[in-house]
């Protein structure tokens, strides 16, 4: 029932070209074009400034392994992150709030049960994730083979198997990180309704936790970034900290090993809540008022 | 004869409205079922928990054997309640490919069959955003038939039709009764459309069942052979008082077995019948008499 209900979501997504070229595609290729150009730009006043041929930078070479693990930061820093999140939201409450503004869930609820409904709908969003994550990383690679080209370096792959293991788990936070807004979002959907509800309330309480996460109002709040308050409060520092701590030297931010626990449970429970209040909630409605 | 759907003591209440109160109700398999009532009678409701689209608040429901939400028992089923809407960037074929996904028959699905049905195949690419009521309810009908279903609820199935369109899909209603072996359960607010296709009704009124039967048998009671003759005195005359004058015919209350001895006698007496036919009390009058709903002056039947 589960995977009927993957497969005619992915369907239905696969349909909705603009969805999937805004939440998966733009961002990626705003920064492969972005990243390419500011080589050529860089490439042109290097060359101006050496008023002879290239290159102009140390002849080593441009390693690509090294764009797995830019890719997985990238995805979760502000920026571009914040792009990758906000059109992710977008194709999130296309998703989740879809059938209640097309009235669409009648048709599909009498043919299947609720919770796989609901988990197949996550279980498309995750893909999506992980496809934004694909070409992404695809744009980084290209950001670094023009690096590569422009500067006539070679182009290597040298990554050691802990380093492979550290680019893993900072892919997977950042996919965990893309998610639970989408949960928030799949929650908000289901209680309200409402499309547009699904798309701000994630990002107001993401702005919310982020300001909240500021150091001089924590301190004012009395909250310590290693304790259970602020752990349990912003997923967001979770996130930070466990890529700290499982990762060193990744993320320079204030955390000490106190924190691990918390944020483990903090990122937890910023996932698994929203997921099964939405299934709870999803079960017991009425779906005959859309 | 066994039941496709069975209700004892179904209740649901919204605040303190009772859209149904304690329906007992069991449709037979095979033919077609026509559940009338007027605005808030419990019609949606009955076919919303039918769906599980809401709980009841009391009571059991069965449907194709199994209790409501059984996903196996479900799947033998299909429906359409009110107007279908369907995510406007899908064409026709797309939304019935996204439904056969859904419900587990990818592949096997014979859409252009179901498109063609319900005369949708010129269209079956264009996007659903585009489409009249009429065509929403053609692409809903074939969403509802797509599994082959044993049974299909169809919830006002011709509203927004032109009358071409209706006539149409009264014939793919019957042809899968008769032909398929579907069981089909429709509400309908047109009586005559109803009296037309359909082979039992219940009528509801208030959540309860007020009146259950062959639509045969329902207007066969006081059933009368109308006669359109010249010397409607004389009629009126042998008839005695199982005659009585409406306008310049008149209505003999007798048995039909007894009509074909009746008009001989007429005949060879030399009235001149014009014309004579067997009204009923149909369907429509049933209704109003059995929801105490008020029938307006244009729509007192003619027999």
């Amino acid at each position: 029932m589960l995977a009927d209900a993957i497969r005619a979501e992915g369907y239905r997504l696969s349909k909705n070209r603009m969805t999937v070229f805004w939440s998966v595609i733009f961002t990626p290729l705003l920064f492969a074009v972005g990243g390419i150009a500011y080589h050529l730009n860089k490439a042109q006043g290097d060359k101006l400034a050496a008023g002879a041929n290239l290159p102009t930078m140390p002849v080593s070479p441009v390693n690509l392994a090294e764009a797995l693990t830019f890719t997985a930061n990238l995805a979760a820093e502000a920026k571009l992150g914040g792009m990758i999140l906000v059109f992710m939201l977008i194709a999130g409450a296309t998703v989740y709030a879809g059938d209640y503004r097309w009235e669409s869930w009648r048709l599909i609820s009498a043919r299947n049960d609720r919770t796989s409904l609901i988990l197949g709908k996550v279980g498309v969003m995750k893909v999506l994730a992980l496809a934004t994550m694909l070409v992404l990383l695809v744009a980084s690679l290209l950001f670094f083979a023009s690096q590569a080209i422009i500067y006539q370096r070679p182009l290597s792959f040298d990554m050691s198997l802990a380093e492979a293991g550290d680019t893993l788990l900072i892919w997977l936070l950042s996919c965990i990180r893309i998610v639970q807004f989408g949960l928030i979002g799949l929650l908000t959907a289901i209680v309200t309704r409402s499309m547009l509800a699904a798309l701000f309330v994630p990002l107001a309480l993401g702005f919310g936790q982020s300001i909240l996460g500021i150091p001089p109002l924590m301190a004012f709040l009395g909250l310590h970034p290693d304790g259970w308050a602020a752990q349990l409060l912003m997923p967001g520092l979770s996130y930070d900290a466990l890529k700290t701590l499982l990762v060193p030297g990744i993320t320079p931010a204030p955390i000490t090993a106190a924190a691990l626990w918390p944020a483990i449970v903090g990122l937890a429970l910023w996932t698994l809540l929203p997921l099964g209040a939405s299934i709870a909630w999803f079960k017991r409605q009425d779906l005959s008022k859309e | 004869m066994t039941a496709v759907i069975e209700t004892r003591g179904l209740a649901k209440t919204y605040g303190t409205v009772r859209a149904l109160d304690g329906l007992d109700l069991s449709i037979p398999r095979g033919g077609v079922y026509g559940v009338l009532g007027p605005n808030g009678a419990g019609k949606s409701t009955l076919f919303r928990i039918l769906l599980g689209l809401i709980r009841s608040t009391d009571g059991t429901a069965i449907v194709m054997g199994g209790g409501v939400g059984d996903v196996a028992a479900m799947r033998r089923m299909g429906s359409m309640i009110e107007t279908p809407r369907f995510p406007p960037y899908l064409t026709a074929r797309q939304v019935l490919e996204w439904l056969a996904r859904a419900q587990g028959i990818t592949g096997a699905a014979d859409i252009p069959r179901w498109l063609e049905r319900v005369g949708l195949t010129e269209a079956a690419d264009r996007r659903v955003r585009g489409f009249s009521v009429g065509m929403m309810q053609r692409l809903g009908v074939a969403a509802a038939l797509l599994s082959d279903p044993e049974l299909i609820i169809l919830d006002e199935p011709t509203s927004g039709m032109d009358p071409p369109g209706i006539q149409e899909m009264r014939a793919l209603i019957r042809a899968l009764a008769d032909h398929e072996g579907v069981t089909v359960v429709l509400a309908s607010h047109q009586l005559l459309e109803v009296q037309r296709v359909c082979d039992r009704v219940a009528i509801l009124n208030k959540g309860k069942l007020v009146r259950e039967g062959a639509v045969s048998e329902l207007t066969a009671v006081g059933e009368r052979l109308r006669l359109s003759v010249t010397q409607q005195a004389q009629v009126l005359e042998v008839l005695g008082s199982k005659g009585a004058a409406e306008g310049d015919a008149v209505l003999a209350d007798i048995k039909r077995a007894e009509g074909p001895a009746l008009i001989r006698a007429l005949a060879g007496a030399g009235v001149d019948i014009h014309e004579a036919r067997w009204v009923g009390t149909d369907l429509e009058a049933i209704f109003f008499t059995e929801t105490g709903a008020v029938q307006a002056p244009e729509t007192i039947h003619a027999g």
